[in-house]
């Protein structure tokens, strides 16, 4: 389906492509990965010609490509960027007619592709085709992003990291349909990522790169069993080592944004901000960044006056844990304490995250949903 | 006799006029604009030394180009026309041009690998994407223009500059007044006018995100 042969590309004096050679066979999910700069988005864009080497030659479907019309090319192969690139200009049934149009499918036929696709992925049609992408969530933007990609049912699909700017927990969805869609349409798609895990979850082959060269490609259980050097090895090891769930850390689980303030803040400044951010309690730091501790909007209420600064008002000794703390310990104790969340610290004891019983369930449902796979 | 009763007429004559030479040159400037701001958007290593020459034209006073012009056409509409077109179209052209470079590369990308042609590109993506800049500069020159046309009195050929000029000749402050403040209304109403144009032309998509 997709071959190439002795490729090779040069950005001025550097080579991004060294003699790359392999062949993709039809209904194939292949996945690239490896470190950045090791030329994985440079192979994936030579296949639909946004990027021509210097050297070598790529066939598609048999056909050199180096013949071949670039627009007409890019119109059977399928291409998901990691920004989305919706148009903000077309609404969702215009982006995902893109392509269709071009190729003069008639309006109805359109109108078809575009329920039909979105039927695929849960999304209404009478609810979203007529929206702008900016009305959308992201991992929604995405949905179409693939859809768009899908339209003209081009039997080779393109993705360059295009769960990368999303959320774990959409990216997870989002993962799992391409591969519920990929079954059922059997489209070959080459997917770019620096993820392992993604790339052991989807891939039927992966092909790993490092320095413009293919180092190993390999079914997801051959790289596991016999990775080709200790890059690939250490690649492995990373992503194994999350999803084993005795030796996951707190640091794992807990969410880094909680809101913290230094405790020279005025209580009036802290009130105003749990206000906005409709939270209840605030984290209080030294100057230094290190913990002190909790306070709650009932502590500010109890001390009764808004002038002075929060560190004033005594804080609350909340349960705490090491970053590095084994996860199920860090939850024992947040079970057992009575607390709504344990603060999770550093080394040099500043503040590192929250885990809350929410964190927690989610951890507990990834786990089991690893499991049921 | 009151002001109107002596001046109606010709008032507004010089209105009509004055919109005659605003809403012709607006509209020659804007077109010449938008080829040339497309054009130098495509090659925008020579366009970095391009605009700041065409900015300087921009700061030769127009008093002295109508004036220049008027030497070499003579007391023709067109002297007027061509002067005022000529200062529209670099607003409209700064614009275009900015408006086209701030276009994200993801979608020029996103459009490229979707096999739309660079044509298609052009019209489908890239000037809807940069319509509300287009459409602002567009608004500036109009602005300036109405104001700018004050100087087809200068060579004798009317408009509301004739007031302006008989007015402050003959220190009469109605006459400055009856060609100023009509020339800010034109102002205000073309200014108007554009925005409901740009509801039209700026992609609904678009207004959600601004």
């Amino acid at each position: 389906m997709i071959r190439f042969e002795n490729v090779k590309k040069k950005f001025g004096d550097t080579v991004v492509l060294n003699n790359i050679s392999f062949n993709i066979e039809p209904g194939e999910f292949i996945v690239l990965i490896g470190p950045s700069g090791c030329g994985k988005t440079t192979t994936l864009k030579s296949i639909n010609r946004l990027i021509t080497p210097e050297e070598g030659k790529i066939f598609v479907n048999g056909q050199d490509i180096s013949k071949a019309n670039p627009v007409k090319l890019r119109r059977k192969i399928g291409y998901v960027i990691q920004q989305i690139g919706l148009f903000p200009n077309m609404t969702i049934e215009q982006n995902i007619g893109l392509v269709p149009k071009r190729l003069k499918y008639s309006k109805s036929e359109i109108k078809k592709i575009t329920k039909d696709l979105m039927e695929m992925v849960d999304m209404s049609y009478d609810e979203y085709a007529h929206k702008y992408p900016t009305e959308l969530s992201g991992g929604q933007q995405q949905r179409i992003g693939v859809l768009r990609a899908l339209a003209a049912s081009p039997p080779i699909v393109l993705m360059d990291e295009p769960f990368g700017a999303l959320d774990p927990m959409t990216r997870a969805t989002l993962q799992e349909e391409i591969v519920r869609l990929q079954k059922k349409l059997k489209k070959t798609i080459v997917f770019v990522t620096h993820d392992m895990n993604e790339a052991l979850d989807l891939a039927d082959k992966i092909i790993f790169m490092e320095h413009g060269e293919i180092v190993q490609m390999a079914t997801p259980d051959e790289m596991l069993a016999n990775p080709a050097n200790d890059l690939i090895r250490d690649f492995m090891r990373k992503s194994s080592a999350t999803s084993d769930p005795s030796n996951l850390t707190a640091a794992d689980f807990m969410r880094t944004n909680a809101i913290s303030v230094y405790k020279k803040r005025s209580i009036r400044e802290c009130t105003d901000l749990m206000a906005r951010q409709h939270i209840d309690s605030l984290l209080i730091k030294n100057d230094d960044d290190t913990y002190v501790g909790i306070i709650t909007i009932k502590d500010v209420r109890k001390h009764g006056k808004s002038s002075g600064s929060i560190g004033e008002i005594i804080p609350n000794e909340n349960i705490t844990s090491d970053a590095g703390e084994n996860a199920k310990d860090a939850f024992d104790k947040l079970y057992n304490s009575g607390d709504n969340y344990v603060v999770v610290l550093n080394n040099d004891k500043t503040i590192a995250g929250i885990i809350s019983k929410t964190s927690m369930a989610t951890a507990m449902a990834d786990t089991l949903w690893g499991d049921m796979q | 006799m009151s002001f109107f009763e002596t001046y109606g007429d010709r008032l507004i004559t010089a209105i009509q006029v004055h919109l005659c030479y605003v809403l012709t040159s607006v509209t020659i400037g804007f077109v010449v604009a938008l080829i040339l701001g497309i054009l130098l958007s495509r090659i925008p290593q020579y366009a970095k030394i391009i605009m700041p020459i065409l900015s300087i034209f921009q700061t030769i006073p127009g008093i002295v180009f109508i004036g220049v012009l008027f030497l070499y056409l003579g007391m023709i509409p067109a002297t007027v026309i061509i002067a005022l077109a000529v200062y529209a179209i670099f607003p409209v052209l700064k614009n275009t041009y900015t408006g086209l470079l701030d276009v994200k590369p993801e979608y020029i990308e996103a459009a490229k690998g979707c096999g739309m042609s660079p044509l298609q590109t052009l019209f489908e993506v890239e000037l809807p994407l940069a319509s509300p800049s287009i459409i602002t500069g567009l608004r500036m020159s109009t602005i300036y223009t109405v104001s700018w046309a004050v100087l087809a009195a200068m060579i004798g050929l009317g408009g509301l500059g004739e007031f302006i000029y008989i007015g402050i000749a003959s220190n009469n402050n109605e006459l400055i007044l009856a060609g100023a403040i009509p020339s800010a209304i034109m102002a205000i109403i073309l200014s108007l006018l554009i925005d409901v144009l740009g509801r039209f032309i700026i992609p609904k998509g678009l207004r959600g995100a601004k």
